[in-house]
């Protein structure tokens, strides 16, 4: 799966930070530029996003904090999984709407897309993606002579 | 009363850069402050934060707000990429005398810590008639 990672808002403004690796200070800047970058090509905002995986399932983990679960709108097609929602918001004493996008991409081939569930909890909104019979690890009997 | 002389955010940057407890310093939050003429309302961002990992308090004229997320990663799951931390969310505001502390309210719903902080009497907007 490749996506460009999130800076929660609050570490943007501080220098890179080197998370225990001599080039995370560089990555860090990169992945900034193009966060930036990208980010004038969309008007939705972005949330942060963890991936994990079991020997069953693929799940992405989203922080969506204070949307309505029918605001919620999670697609699977054409190799990717969007994640969109809006939240209401209030600007002065007028109602307005944020919107929220993510896609990442995740192989048609390896997932079974009628299968998809989410489930939406204290904020965080947990895709579950189950791999496919044969995108699942195989154990293979090898017989060294 | 300006928000400014009466409620501000408070930042304490007691960790040195590039340290390597970076990872589990508390990120502060996004929030949002709205002001009428009775009270503040104070809205946290505080995703996977539940009721128990949450601490709001009012003390000394600074009002804190310290969250952990109660979720850990299941057995069996791997992580392939993540952005969140498990370092939790703190947020401070000094408010010296501009809101009555014991009429604090607070509730959290899908992440999101809503506060209502009444302005203290003195602090209220009076109207005065002229004679």
């Amino acid at each position: 799966m490749n996506l460009i990672r999130y800076t929660h808002p609050s570490l943007r403004r501080h220098a890179p930070v080197a998370f225990g690796n001599p080039w995370g200070g560089l990555e860090n800047e990169i992945d900034r530029l193009f966060t930036v970058a990208l980010g004038d090509f969309s008007a939705d905002r972005r949330f942060a996003v963890d991936i994990y995986e079991d020997k069953d399932n693929t799940y992405v983990r989203a922080e969506l904090p204070g949307v309505d679960r029918e605001a919620i709108n999670v697609e699977h097609a054409d190799n990717r999984l969007t994640i969109r929602a809006t939240r209401k918001t209030m600007q002065g004493d007028t109602e307005g709407t944020l919107s929220f996008s993510r896609t990442l991409s995740v192989p048609d081939n390896l997932v079974q897309a009628d299968k998809i569930t989410a489930a939406y909890d204290n904020g965080m909104l947990t895709v579950t993606l189950p791999k496919r019979e044969e995108a699942k690890p195989r154990k293979v009997e090898v017989k060294v002579n | 009363m300006s928000l400014f002389t009466s409620l501000l955010p408070t930042f304490s940057h007691s960790k040195t850069p590039g340290s390597t407890d970076e990872a589990m310093t508390p990120r502060v939050p996004s929030y949002s402050l709205r002001e009428t003429d009775e009270d503040y309302t104070l809205t946290v961002d505080l995703p996977g934060v539940t009721k128990d990992g949450l601490t709001v308090t009012a003390e000394d004229g600074v009002l804190t707000i310290t969250g952990k997320r109660s979720w850990r990663q299941p057995d069996g799951w791997t992580p392939i990429h993540l952005e969140s931390t498990d370092s939790g969310y703190s947020l401070a505001f000094t408010y010296a005398d501009a809101i009555d502390s014991e009429k604090i309210s607070a509730a959290l719903t899908d992440g999101v810590l809503r506060l209502t902080l009444p302005k203290s009497e003195a602090r209220k907007p009076r109207k005065i008639t002229v004679k």
